[in-house]
């Protein structure tokens, strides 16, 4: 499995490289939505799941959901958002733009993998 | 904000659903806790989500309520004293046993083994039983690893843990003897990793199909339950053991007002408990 970390917090970008190290999985990162995509296209759409923080300054998240969505190599590949904070109507907003759930900082290890569990509809 | 009315009703849920008995001081817990929850699945209210979880027959909301509440503190050989008794007195009666053709394995259920740091522990107690007495296996020892969260199981599964997670209560020897180190991640050895199958259980759930124990970890986790459902666990683990079998419990924990199933055996500083 290969994941996409698209933040622009090195820290978190840190912390999510940890934990799916201990998957086992393959991690990849980018520092907003524009190096995001420019990731996607490098690697032709071969990415499994895609974290994508809400607040970036180049290209946000929601941007970065957006193009993605709209781009017929990307739009089936699963994305969690990650936020800092509780926003319905930002949630929902990105539900409905084709987000598949959401993560809210700060979060756990085992918050971090049930996500991505659950995006991956991974059972045991 | 969860109104006292909507906190009832989710305490009584989760009590019904999983054991876990909330305290009135536990509403902050709730909140934080399911407030994610309501909002990705797009309700409005804590009522709202009681509703749908109570009418949803493919229990994927219930699952989820469970992960959000449940907590997952764990570490390796933690408080000692279990490991210490397996060691010293329990693998050797087992044992014997299998010598002498009485019994062709060990089983061992761990009933809330979180990530997989209590299982791993007791195969590694076993693996050095049998630096000792080399006439055993692995293949002698069978453990069952349950709980009732899919991400925990699925972290203990893969048998790989970080720096900070292989730093809780293991040695620098057992680490060189039973890892192997890749980069900030310490895999555990395929010996030791086949002698522990992982499983997704409720407690809440009949388990008689678990078939018969010798040995049952219930550790730190009946401290979450109502007393009657203390009661009720604790008799179905002693129906579940075997004549004789032993059941370990948290450091912290006694069930002498609970059951009058177990007699309870001390070995050095450490508490057991033997079905009657």
């Amino acid at each position: 499995m290969r994941i996409l970390s698209v933040d622009d917090s090195r820290a978190t970008r840190e912390f999510i490289r940890k934990a799916i190290d201990v998957l086992g999985f393959e991690f990849l990162e980018a520092g907003d939505g524009k190096e995001g995509l420019e990731v996607l296209q490098r690697e032709n759409g071969k990415v499994d799941l895609i974290l994508l923080d809400r607040h970036m300054p180049e290209m946000n998240g929601m941007e970065m959901l957006e193009a993605i969505k709209s781009n017929d190599l990307f739009k089936n590949i699963p994305v969690t958002m990650v936020t800092t904070e509780l926003d319905r109507d930002e949630i929902q907003n990105a539900i409905t733009k084709g987000a598949k759930n959401y993560l809210v900082k700060p979060f756990t290890q085992e918050n971090l993998i049930g996500k991505v569990m659950e995006s991956l509809e991974m059972t045991l | 904000m969860i109104s006292p009315d909507e906190f009832r009703l989710i305490r009584d849920y989760i009590e019904q659903h999983c054991g876990i008995h909330l305290t009135e001081e536990k509403v902050y817990l709730v909140e934080t806790r399911l407030t994610t929850l309501i909002i990705e699945q797009g309700f409005q209210t804590f009522g709202e989500l009681y509703q749908k979880a109570v009418t949803d027959r493919t229990y994927t909301l219930r699952d989820k309520i469970i992960e959000a509440i449940t907590t997952n503190e764990t570490f390796w050989f933690r408080d000692l004293h279990p490991f210490g008794i397996l060691n010293e007195t329990l693998f050797e009666k087992l044992t014997a046993d299998i010598q002498s053709g009485k019994r062709t394995k060990i089983k061992i259920w761990c009933s809330a083994c979180s990530t997989g740091q209590e299982p791993y522990s007791i195969a590694m107690t076993f693996m050095e039983f049998t630096r000792r007495h080399p006439f055993f296996k692995p293949e002698h020892l069978e453990i069952l690893a349950t709980d009732i969260s899919s991400t925990v199981l699925f972290l203990g599964k893969t048998g790989r843990y970080d720096n900070l997670a292989i730093s809780r209560g293991l040695s620098d020897e057992f680490k060189a003897r039973y890892f192997e180190k890749n980069g900030n991640v310490w895999t555990i050895n395929d010996d030791i990793k086949k002698m522990v199958r992982f499983q997704k259980l409720n407690l809440q759930e009949n388990f008689n199909h678990l078939g018969k124990q010798d040995i049952i970890f219930c550790r730190n986790i009946l401290i979450y339950f109502s007393i009657e459902f203390k009661q009720n666990i604790l008799k179905r683990i002693a129906s579940l053991l075997r004549p004789d079998g032993h059941l370990f419990l948290g450091a912290s924990e006694s069930i002498i007002m609970y059951t009058q199933e177990y007699e309870m055996l001390r070995h050095a500083m450490g508490l057991y408990y033997q079905v009657k």
